[in-house]
């Protein structure tokens, strides 16, 4: 067995050298090649040779809602807090915490939940009224209700969330697993970024290092798919140059570059031209996965009237489910403006109108096709909010401030038990009371379903071997593990 | 199979090469041991005491080490006694070092010996071998030119001798792309093949060398180190004016102002004696970190950040050490404690800053570049040529004018109607609202009043406009809201107030057979009346358009017992075709509710632009009411008019138009950028700043405090005093500063070669490789510092040397044995940085905007990328005319979106210093698509037809252009058939032809040969991605 400390340092000069992502993609290529001539191949596609263990799940779908959506109003119940309303939380809930300066200078009065709850499935799972499609499949999913984070504005806690560390410039959970696993298609990239297409300007940009490789090999960065004629950058060839003449142009260029070859020796070069060639493949499937037109009606039904519309969150969701059929390992969408620091009652509103039915549909159609069980649904945000009232606690102008200490994220499928509750937080869903999960635990959580050891999978660059959960320890959640 | 042999293959050879560089007996410390103790040791006994062990320290000699009889775990010369070495090969799971459970990697029964023998041989300590002042060493005297002296001197234990040289045409284009960041131009590289002596060779060094775009090559490298952008990165992403250091930087390499002074300036330009404007720009180098605006966000907390990056950056930059981990703890592996962090971070914690960001990111200097009047220049000519081609687009669509009027004339004679009443096919609530459809399309709500309610109505084109001559088109909707009996007090809804509130719209087509639906964009809403508001609230019925329920359109506090009216203009007019479906959404989200519309009425338009944007009569209504009988009686005001709403409708005067404004809009740009400008820069607060050690780098999480000093273990001149930033700058370039000489002679070896001397040139540290050729590595370090840390100088030096010159053809031999090129016994061949070979292809074809200096500008990319981003805040118009072909470190770099076309760059997020070279089907998408990349591709094609009277010269002009040399007959053959090829297509289709070149700048538009030209380019596009068009060989 070769040292691992040895087989990263040649990843690494490899990948400073000539290439990983060129690896990647002859790995690829190989995996044909070798279907072909009947030789054995290698038996896994990405760093690690082998899974470290069993692997639970094999794809990811993060529904990724960014802004800091509610657990009060969503998910996490508390009935105690009517008599707390108007009242300041007090010392010993408040600990100290700290507010953003939006109202750090305001009493924190108690807001009860807008919304009124009621228990669904067997499970009895507490769903908030605004999102009644999710009442639907409460028996499927794991909620967390403990997850935890340090950061209290969007952009840190975002990039916390998705890469484990604040500052942008490491990889994200998406282009680890990439790195890690490797993948499953020849014509699309491992790991894809959706984006809901909204009318009103965000507030939080979408920022692309969200979805960046950092110090990986740029070949694992989610490639985003846009809504546009353009769905992947440089896609389309330009007006007035047909296929046929590209295809030429192609198999010229490959016999120039192989002649080229032959002087330098240089090795590359080979790849360079499977590249052009994965190009041309592009061309084609990915018009094929944008055009929905071999979905039934009752795939438009189930989703909702929304998933008609391309680039709205339900058509993504869709979408996700097309690029799940097709092997992608990652996908990860994004819906924005879940940042609901006024008028939770129309605002908050709107956001669970765009997703609540998509999310269901999505666990529902997943599982009606055996998706369900190698597929690990995510869905949540960077941070909670707070129980305190923004603005007014009784108008129905009022809204919540950002909370980092407790928040809420749902999961489903993917090895993940399902029609479960973990965590607890206080009866003012300020503190976690019970079972803490940091967002580290979350990802070393999601490496472990898909078969990778987060303390093992690692990638060293100035001088230190990284790994998505960093230095602090992090633990698995085995209790929602099957 | 072949990968896998491959990757197996590449394993073995790294072990060997491994061996090659441990080949020699004797075992030195800095290169064979402690690497071992660091990596394996150090996290549990080395420098950090918060993880500590047994209170074991093996970091340290007098620790670690001691003689027969004591109790130090290593004894020298008696290895069979050390505890270390017991524990190390020890089976005992329970003794094993490292232990079996902890996450270090266990030591490999060579590495076990290599320690043993290094006890028994008397367990020599040494320092890291960069933390030791390098000594000039003496070359081998195999070689005249040292650097080929030492990298001889391993080929020769190896028994490999250097690879031939390169030949001219490769060498000058190698040379002219490592320095200038540009292909050669074809008479350099004929000139020099002509006579390919050393001096000729020297010769054209000292050209490359002093070509002003040296400054721009170098200075490339230097902005990825500083993270340079032009915005601040964080949310709101506001746009800096930071470039005149970027031209600053430029200059300092074409002035090739030596390492120190530049480093100076940079670090504390403005604490020098009487400094100057330049030398304070300097010092934006420490201000280029992002800056994060976000509201909520503590600004301490932001100024931190800003300090820990601008001490990490120099940790890379300078020292090639990873400060960064000590920001939360002592170092495990270097001799850097986290007080010695915090001791640097003292040096800029005292900046006249407040942690704010965008207009409030102080201390700022008000600055105006001289290096504007060119641009401005340019910019100009670009709006001439614009504005006569929109007069010959107005002049054009003109003679269009008339016949159109006259047939309006007659088909308004009988009146003439603007809006369509349209009957919904089906009109749907999604909360239990009963909407009766009326025989004359009005919508009344009847049953169920729920709070909330969103309204879809759904429209056959079948039933738009009059029966039989149904609507060609859909230019604008028209909403009218209906008092009604059933209504509260008979006003507009039956809520409890009886107004109404709608939050939001939208407007889709579903085209026939398709199951998707498109999002309809409208530019604008008007309505009769709406309450005056002010902030995000309910009034205004343009804010029906942005999806956001917290506001909306209402008519309160105007008459409820009238009907009201809102249209809505379409951005762009919708084509309709039989059997299309339009819907339509109203939303009723309110905060508060109860107020849902109770009676509506819909209705389209086909009449464009401006018509649909005013409640007013539209042109033809007032035609039909004025009821000329003929042209000449038509009134002027309203004959001004009509051509107006002709011209909305006339797409090519339209877009000449657009052009126009877009060059006007990139003049008054550049007027702004030519004025005083605010560039951030570093200048001190009058009291200086508290500076404690952060605990686990938690900004507000405050320890001991700590002054300015330097790290005691990494160099700490008793004699140097250590005040301010300006003191740091001269411990940095200190003589006998171990690091700072080493990472830069690093970084230039890099520049020229690929890969640097140390394959991690952000990490000179412990993890850090070990220099694959030492002693070259320090003697480049001391002729640089004793030759007043001249770069010229040391780059001529470098690229002068043999080892340099060689080719860099693979043979089957070195693939095997050294696929990573460590012993460099050939050069280097890799694909350019993606800057480079939009610049090379720009160059090649001709197209290339020389000028140096300025602003930034906008290189092409695809629509949408800002707009996508930041929902429509910042829209990206690429710059028109000549300045689209300025060279890409002018492009301006918005952080959160770096330009599309860049692939492999750095991020420009935080410092760095390494190229990534990967290769991936996107680089190709880029490479064939990108519109820079097209429009030289047409250049070239032109010129290879306009330049070459002789059909049979052009394809080897083109490809010496793109290449330079001439193509071999093969090639030249395989090129010729895709032209033949193309050329019979374009023939056969020569609109296609035409479409081909439709594109890009109005400066090259194509106006006749369009068959030929759009051949070549086909050629010349095939040739620009050419491996080796993208490859430095």
């Amino acid at each position: 067995m070769m040292d691992e400390n040895l087989k990263r340092r040649i990843f690494l000069s490899r990948g400073a050298g000539l290439g990983l992502g060129a690896m990647a993609f002859q790995l690829i290529e190989n995996r044909q090649l070798s279907a072909d001539t009947q030789q054995p191949s290698a038996s896994k596609l990405g760093k690690i040779q082998n899974v470290h263990h069993p692997a639970k799940a094999k794809n990811v779908i993060f529904l990724t809602q960014s802004g800091g959506p509610s657990q009060i109003e969503l998910f996490d119940y508390k009935s105690g807090l009517e008599k707390w309303a108007g009242k300041e939380i007090p010392a010993e809930i408040r600990q100290g915490q700290r507010l953003t300066t939006m109202t750090a200078n305001q009493k924190q009065l108690v807001m009860p939940a807008r919304t009124s709850f009621k228990k669904y499935g067997d499970s009895g799972a507490t769903i908030g009224e605004w999102l009644p499609h999710h009442a639907k499949i409460a028996d499927e999913l794991c909620f967390v209700k403990s997850m935890t984070t340090d950061q209290i504005n969007h952009a840190p806690a975002m990039t916390k969330f998705l890469t484990g560390h604040q500052i942008p410039g490491r990889p994200s959970l998406g282009s680890w697993t990439s790195y890690g696993l490797g993948s499953e298609n020849r014509d699309l990239p491992d790991y894809l970024v959706l984006i809901s297409r909204m009318k009103r300007p965000s507030d939080q940009p979408l920022y692309d290092h969200y979805w960046g490789s950092g110090f990986l090999p740029s070949s694992f960065q989610g490639v985003k798919l846009r809504n546009s004629k353009n769905p992947v950058l440089y896609l389309e060839d330009p007006q007035g140059l047909p296929r046929s003449i590209r295809r030429e142009m192609l198999d010229r260029m490959a016999e120039l570059n192989r002649i080229r070859q032959e002087k330098t020796g240089d090795r590359e070069i080979e790849t360079r031209i499977k590249q052009y060639e994965m190009a041309w493949r592009m061309q084609t499937s990915i018009p094929e996965l944008l055009d929905f037109s071999d979905e039934p009606k009752s795939t438009f039904d189930l989703y909702g009237v929304d998933s008609r519309r391309p680039g709205s969150y339900a058509a993504n969701c869709i979408m996700a489910r097309r690029l799940i059929e097709r092997g992608v390992r990652f996908v990860q969408l994004f819906h924005p403006d879940w940042d609901h620091h006024s008028r939770l009652n129309s605002w908050c509103v709107a956001r669970c109108q765009d997703t609540d039915q998509a999310s269901a549909a999505l666990v529902i159609d997943l599982k009606r096709r055996g998706l369900l069980d190698d597929t690990l649904v995510l869905w949540g945000g960077e941070f909670g909010r707070g129980v305190a009232g923004q603005g007014k606690w009784d108008s129905p102008e009022g809204g919540r401030d950002h909370h980092p200490r407790c928040f809420t994220m749902w999961m489903a499928g993917g090895g993940v038990k399902s029609g479960i509750s973990y965590g607890k937080t206080d009866e003012f869903s300020f503190n976690v009371a019970e079972n803490p999960v940091h967002v580290r635990d979350l990802h070393a959580t999601v490496l472990h379903l898909l078969g990778i050891d987060h303390q093992r999978l690692t990638f060293r660059h100035q001088g230190l071997d990284f790994r998505l959960t960093g230095v602090e320890q992090a633990r698995v959640v085995k209790e929602i593990i099957h | 199979m072949a990968f896998t042999k491959f990757y197996f293959s590449l394993i073995s050879c790294f072990l060997a090469t491994t061996s090659i560089l441990a080949n020699d007996d004797q075992i030195r410390f800095s290169r064979d041991v402690l690497p071992l103790l660091s990596d394996r040791c150090f996290h549990c006994h080395g420098p950090d005491e918060t993880h500590r062990e047994a209170d074991l320290r093996l970091d340290l000699e007098a620790s670690a080490v001691g003689r027969e009889g004591s109790a130090a775990p290593i004894l020298r010369h008696d290895a069979k006694h050390s505890e270390f070495i017991q524990r190390i090969s020890s089976d005992d799971p329970d003794l094993k070092m490292p232990p079996p459970g902890s996450n270090r990697k266990s030591l490999s029964p060579k590495e076990v010996d290599t320690l043993k023998r290094w006890v028994q041989s008397g367990a020599n300590w040494g320092k890291h071998w960069s933390f030791e002042s390098p000594r000039r060493p003496v070359p081998p005297t195999t070689a005249s030119h040292p650097i080929d002296a030492f990298i001889q001197r391993q080929l020769k234990n190896r028994q490999w001798k250097p690879a031939k040289p390169a030949e001219p045409a490769t060498l000058i284009r190698r040379l002219s792309f490592d320095l200038n960041g540009l292909p050669p131009t074809w008479s350099q590289v004929s000139q020099f093949e002509a006579n390919p002596t050393p001096a000729a060779y020297e010769k054209q060094v000292d050209q490359i060398l002093n070509s002003p775009h040296f400054g721009e090559r170098m200075a490339m490298w230097w902005l990825d180190a500083a993270r340079y952008a032009d915005t601040d990165g964080y949310q709101g992403d506001a746009t800096r004016n930071n470039w005149p250091w970027r031209d600053w930087v430029v200059n300092a390499f074409n002035t090739n102002m030596p390492f120190d002074q530049f480093t100076i300036e940079q670090f504390a330009g403005d604490l020098l004696p009487n400094a100057t404007a330049e030398q304070k720009l300097a010092t934006s180098f420490h201000r280029h970190h992002m800056t994060n605006g976000e509201g909520g966000r503590h600004p301490e907390e932001s100024r931190i950040d800003y300090v820990i990056d601008r001490v990490n950056t120099m940790g890379t930059v300078w020292l090639g050490l990873t400060l960064g981990c000590t920001q939360c703890h002592t170092h495990k592996f270097d001799p850097v404690s986290h007080q010695d962090y915090y001791s640097l971070f003292a040096f800029f914690n005292s900046i006249d800053e407040d942690g704010r960001a965008g207009g409030g990111a102080k201390p700022f200097l008000r600055y105006k570049s001289k290096q504007t009047g060119h641009l401005l220049r340019e910019a100009e000519k670009a709006i001439d040529l614009r504005r006569v081609h929109e007069m010959q687009q107005l002049e054009a669509a003109k003679t269009d004018f008339l016949p159109w009027l006259k047939r309006q004339l007659i088909s308004t004679q009988d009146g003439f109607k603007g809006w369509h009443v349209a009957k919904p096919s089906l009109v749907t609530s999604a909360e239990g609202t009963t909407l009766v459809i009326e025989p004359d399309g009005m919508v009344r709500a009847t049953g169920l009043n729920p709070n909330q309610d969103e309204y879809r109505s759904r429209f056959s084109s079948e039933d738009l406009g009059n029966p039989g001559t149904h609507l060609r088109r859909v230019t604008g909707l028209r909403l009218e809201v209906f008092p009604h009996s059933t209504h509260t007090d008979g006003k507009l809804s039956r809520g409890r107030t009886g107004e109404f509130i709608l939050t939001d719209v939208k407007l889709q087509v579903q085209k026939q057979g398709k199951s998707q639906v498109i999002d309809l964009e409208f530019s604008k809403a008007i309505a009769d009346v709406e309450k005056k508001v002010a902030g995000r609230n309910y009034g205004k019925v343009n804010d029906t358009l942005d999806d956001d329920p917290r506001n909306g359109w209402t008519t309160e506090t105007h008459d409820p017992l009238k009907s009201h009216v809102a249209i809505y203009a379409l951005r762009e007019p919708l084509i309709l075709t039989k059997n299309d479906e339009l819907i339509f959404v109203m939303l009723q989200r309110s905060t508060r509710g109860d107020a849902n519309i109770g009676q509506f009425r819909i209705s389209f338009s086909d009449q464009p632009g401006s018509a649909v944007r005013s409640l007013d009569p539209m042109p033809l209504e007032r035609l039909a009411q004025a009821k000329p009988q003929s042209i000449p009686e038509i009134d002027a005001e309203l004959k001004t008019v009509l051509l107006n709403q002709f011209l909305d409708d006339h797409d090519r005067y339209q877009a000449s138009k657009a052009q126009l404004r877009q060059a006007k809009n990139q003049l008054s740009q550049l007027k702004k950028a030519s004025g005083d400008l605010n560039v951030m820069v570093l200048s001190e607060r009058s009291k200086p700043r508290q500076t404690h050690v952060l605990q686990r780098g938690v900004w507000d999480q405050k320890g001991e405090t700590v002054s300015h000093r330097f790290p005691e273990r990494i160099f700490n001149p008793k004699s140097m005093s250590s005040d301010n930033r300006l003191d740091l700058a001269k411990w940095l370039v200190h003589r006998k500063n171990p690091l700072t000489a080493r990472v830069l002679a690093n970084h230039l070896w890099q520049i020229c070669l690929g890969e640097g001397l140390v394959r991690t040139p952000d990490d000179f540290g412990l993890q850090g490789e070990f220099p694959t050729h030492p002693d070259l590595l320090d003697w480049l370090a001391v002729e640089l510092m004793e030759n007043n840390w001249d770069i010229k100088h040391l780059l001529k030096v470098i690229v002068t040397s043999q080892t340099y010159r060689q080719s860099s053809a693979i043979t089957a031999k070195l693939q095997e044995q050294d696929p990573d090129n460590r012993l460099i016994a050939r050069a280097s061949r890799y694909r350019l940085p993606s800057w480079m070979i939009r610049d090379a292809a720009l160059r090649s074809s001709g197209l290339l905007n020389y000028q140096l200096g300025g602003p930034t500008v906008l290189p092409y990319q695809p629509d949408g990328i800002w707009a996508e981003m930041f929902m429509g805040r910042f829209r990206y118009q690429p710059s028109p005319g000549n300045l689209q072909f300025r060279r890409t470190i002018y492009a301006f770099w918005r952080r959160s979106a770096a330009p599309t076309f860049l692939f492999d760059s750095s991020q420009r997020r935080l410092c760095e210093v390494k190229p990534r070279r990967t290769n991936t089907p996107l680089h190709a998408l880029t490479l064939l698509n990108d519109l820079s990349l097209l429009e030289a591709s047409r250049a070239l094609a032109k010129r290879s037809i306009t330049e070459n009277q002789q059909p049979q010269s052009r394809i080897p002009f083109l490809f010496r252009q793109v290449l330079s040399r001439d193509p071999t007959p093969d090639e030249q053959q395989l090129l010729v058939r895709q032209l033949e090829l193309a050329r019979s297509y374009y023939n056969s289709s020569p609109e296609q032809a035409r479409q081909f070149l439709d594109f890009g700048q109005l400066e090259n538009k194509v106006t006749n040969n369009h068959v030929e030209i759009a051949a070549y380019m086909i050629v010349a596009n095939l040739v620009f991605n050419l491996d080796e068009a993208i490859s430095r060989e």
